[in-house]
């Protein structure tokens, strides 16, 4: 399970994430919603330390991530090797797909059991090979990025985040870049996946979605989560202002 | 044509290409162990990258030639011409290839860096597999400038005896005073030199482009 305690991070002066604390259970799905500039997309960065945060921590079962409190009581970032041994524990799939434009898709897919787990090239291959199929691009094993179509190269990204056999998935705003016709493939990709019971964090603005399949949504307000609840809590009965404010414009 | 000139320029011509060929080869290694420093974490490293970049940059590749013919024997380093000339190229075009790949370097898009951070790759499988690949294709083209820049650039090592094709025309020149016609042959193998280095970039481009790059412009 993930424990987040007392997150804060700021940009300059500018604070955008004031103290947040959540508990991701195992198996559990959550999604972060609101306005944009709220924090949601700071705070999935963090969990991944693709941003660095200035106070609070992020535990992974038990295991401080990232930082280490030193004999002097102030805190440092952990090593460049345990931080990458960190990370292996997580996948994250981006809005714009992300994927590295000269490699294959199965390339894009087996770089990370390859170099980074270091599972043996035939391995990696047919572990690819399997999660490509999975996600429905058996046909497209060789295909470069540039030929794929925004839904196809998501669903790649989705399964180079699945080669590193994460204990926890990080989606941000995965299917806003994509064409209309093109977010259903993706999310019955994501629906596929609930019955592995990893871990899910996304951000997102598909609200039908998110009610679909978190077991909990978090509405996120100026850097601090304001109200936390099942989709039905939040989205059918919620009590605070600027959320009902929210979910009227979104509607 | 005199008789036998065109032989002798031929021969020059060829020695002017393996002088390029040494400095390109060598120039790319020593640009691949600079460009990093420009990225240091280091701000006494990155300043150091800085100052020589400037310093060979900023002078003139005849006072440059010079000087490294001159102080090598003065630091009692016996080499003659043909060494001190290929290390004149290559501390020269090392430095132009360390700016074109710290370009390209610097063109990489933010989001790569964080695929290959987010998937845990270790620095060497991160160089090799990510930022090498990329670099290569943003830079084919200023690398291949620079290619074609130091086959012309290698004349300038006639001023230190090293027998290449300018100096070979200038020898032909004072025994037979053919002036306009020794020079224009000489220009001629000069322009055919860099058009085929020119030509092979071109096809490294098309070749590298096809896997993986088509429609990344659009």
């Amino acid at each position: 399970m993930i424990r987040i305690r007392g997150l804060q991070k700021s940009f300059g002066t500018l604070p955008v994430l004031r103290g947040v604390d959540l508990d991701i259970a195992d198996g559990e799905v959550v999604a972060l919603i609101g306005r944009s500039g709220c924090g949601k997309t700071t705070l999935l960065r963090c969990i991944n330390f693709l941003e660095e945060y200035d106070g609070g921590e992020i535990r992974l079962d038990g295991e401080p991530l990232w930082y280490r409190a030193a004999a002097d009581g102030r805190r440092h970032r952990v090593s460049e090797a345990e931080a990458r041994r960190m990370r292996q524990t997580m996948g994250i799939v981006f809005q714009q797909y992300n994927l590295f434009p000269h490699m294959t898709a199965l390339e894009n897919v087996v770089l990370g059991p390859r170099f980074s787990q270091r599972v043996p090239a035939a391995e990696a291959d047919a572990l690819g090979r399997r999660l490509l199929t999975r996600v429905g691009l058996e046909a497209k094993i060789s295909a470069y990025p540039a030929q794929l179509s925004g839904g196809q190269q998501q669903r790649v990204a989705i399964a180079r985040a699945l080669a590193m056999r994460p204990k926890i998935l990080l989606f941000d705003e995965i299917t806003s870049a994509l064409d209309p016709e093109l977010v259903g493939e993706v999310e019955d990709v994501i629906r596929a996946l609930l019955s592995d019971r990893i871990m899910m964090v996304l951000v997102t603005h598909a609200l039908g979605f998110a009610r679909e399949i978190a077991h909990r949504i978090a509405y996120l307000s100026e850097g601090s989560i304001v109200e936390l609840g099942t989709p039905a809590e939040i989205l059918e009965r919620p009590k605070d202002p600027t959320l009902k404010e929210f979910l009227r414009r979104m509607r | 044509m005199p008789p036998g000139s065109f032989g002798l320029l031929v021969q020059g011509a060829a020695v002017s290409l393996a002088l390029a060929a040494a400095a390109i080869a060598g120039g790319t290694l020593f640009a691949i162990a600079l460009t990093p420093l420009a990225f240091s974490r280091f701000a006494v490293v990155r300043a150091l990258y800085g100052l020589y970049v400037y310093v060979v940059r900023g002078t003139p590749l005849l006072v440059l030639a010079l000087l490294v013919f001159y102080a090598l024997p003065a630091l009692d380093l016996r080499t003659g011409p043909y060494i001190a000339g290929t290390l004149v190229l290559v501390l020269y075009v090392g430095a132009l290839f360390a700016e074109v790949f710290r370009g390209g370097v610097l063109s990489i898009p933010r989001p790569q860096w964080e695929s290959a951070r987010s998937l845990g790759l270790p620095p060497l499988a991160k160089f090799r597999k990510v930022i090498a690949p990329l670099v290569t294709r943003y830079t084919l083209p200023p690398y291949v400038n620079v290619c074609v820049m130091t086959v012309k650039a290698s004349s300038v090592l006639s001023i230190i005896s090293v027998w290449e094709l300018t100096l070979a025309a200038r020898e032909i020149i004072e025994r037979t005073l053919a002036v306009f016609t020794i020079l224009g042959v000489a220009a001629a193998l000069y322009f055919v030199m860099c058009f085929g280095v020119d030509r092979i970039g071109r096809w490294l481009e098309r070749r590298l482009m096809l896997r993986g790059f088509v429609g990344e412009r659009a």
